[in-house]
């Protein structure tokens, strides 16, 4: 399972002290998502090797509007594994899930943000994962964490009708506000979800990861056409 | 009053916490306690928070480091422990919780899971992202001072001045 954090200067904590820190709560891997304009400077390579644990280098961009937003997602495209898009305006959710080159689109219903099956379909076509952020509900209270509970509900109902790909994140900005994968399961059983389907929504960051490597690595050409091993002629 | 016969007395779990803050940060007892409640309250409400049942039973906290044993009743233990993770801050410092393990005894559940964390720290002036800052050291975490607020590091990310 892995978990999709905002390091220093995004964050309060270095990618090295989340990573760290996730690695002791038995997470298998960290998505640096910061936002665009304050990029984290780690050496992802040193980190796996003395934590134990996968670094994902990502980004999510946030933008104002589309045509800002469209420009960074095409700069950020090539060098990063995973690409989210910060949602929350029903004008840059619908940019995202309209956009085949966005992986994620984070927190779609933050703000005032909202969803409808419209946007869900287009996300399954476009395979972007919806993210579902329990950051409102651990760190929310009264009734915006109620709002946030609800939006929660309602985003799962329509993800499970069209089966659309989703990821699930606490969100933490801070080693502090990390939780063990076990507290988040807990956490989602309490308002509805299964435990299935929290810990699937926390391992697809990884299968994301995995795939888009193998996109970004040099024996692939295009889908179904790869560079494998052959001889070679004496 | 007399008390009940062993088959009808409740039957608990402890679940072992450990709690992180920032080092200038002081939690007691009363204040961790008062979280629990409100969290427990907050998630589960008042039936789910009575049956829940969760009183802190042992509690240390030192230096932005702790640990804390939490008594449910049996059967509540995923509950208490979805309340516990909501926890985002106590007395209004932002603390890291998570739940150790739970066993069926208070020494089980000190000798299983707590008491591992080595308790002393230690400040030292080091350079971090090409600044010098004070920095408060334990083992290979370090929390740096940068003007009012820390920022959590490890040994990789700074130098020793």
């Amino acid at each position: 399972m892995y978990e999709a954090v905002h390091a220093h200067p995004d964050g309060e904590s270095t990618v090295a002290r989340l990573a760290k820190t996730a690695a002791d709560y038995g997470f298998e891997g960290v998505v640096v998502r910061n936002h665009h304009g304050s990029r984290a400077e780690y050496d992802a390579a040193e980190i796996r090797e003395e934590y134990d644990i996968d670094v994902v280098e990502g980004v999510e961009i946030r933008a104002d509007s589309p045509q800002e937003a469209g420009g960074s997602v095409g700069n950020y495209r090539t060098d990063q594994t995973i690409v989210a898009l910060h949602g929350g305006t029903n004008d840059m959710n619908r940019f995202a899930v309209e956009n085949d080159k966005v992986d994620v689109l984070a927190h779609p219903m933050a703000d005032h943000g909202d969803i409808n099956h419209v946007l869900v379909k287009a996300a399954v076509e476009n395979g972007v994962r919806l993210e579902f952020s329990l950051s409102g509900v651990l760190r929310k209270s009264g009734g915006r964490r109620v709002r946030e509970i609800q939006s929660l509900r309602k985003l799962e109902e329509i993800v499970d009708y069209y089966d659309a790909p989703y990821v699930v994140s606490a969100d933490p900005a801070s080693h502090l506000e990390l939780r063990a994968p076990r507290e988040l399961i807990a956490v989602g059983e309490q308002l509805g979800f299964s435990s299935e389907f929290i810990a699937d929504g926390l391992a697809e960051w990884g299968r994301l990861a995995e795939r888009n490597r193998e996109i970004q690595s040099e024996s692939f050409i295009e889908p179904g056409v790869e560079r494998g091993r052959y001889e070679k002629e004496p | 009053m007399k008390h009940l016969p062993k088959h009808l007395q409740p039957r608990w779990r402890y679940l072992a916490v450990e709690i992180e803050s920032w080092p200038d940060v002081a939690i007691d007892r009363r204040a961790f306690q008062r979280e629990c409640w409100y969290a427990a309250q907050n998630l589960l409400g008042d039936p789910g928070s009575a049956r829940a049942d969760m009183t802190v039973v042992r509690f240390e906290f030192d230096d932005g480091v702790g640990e804390a044993i939490v008594r449910v009743r049996r059967g509540e233990t995923e509950p208490a422990r979805a309340a516990v993770a909501c926890i985002d801050g106590i007395d209004g410092a932002a603390v890291g919780i998570r739940v150790r393990g739970i066993s069926g005894t208070i020494r089980a559940a000190e000798e299983n899971y707590l008491g591992k964390r080595r308790q002393d720290s230690e400040e030292r002036n080091v350079v971090f992202g090409n600044e010098e800052r004070v920095a408060v050291l334990r083992e290979c975490d370090a929390d740096v001072r940068l003007d009012e607020t820390f920022t959590g590091a490890t040994d990789l990310d700074y130098d020793l001045v």
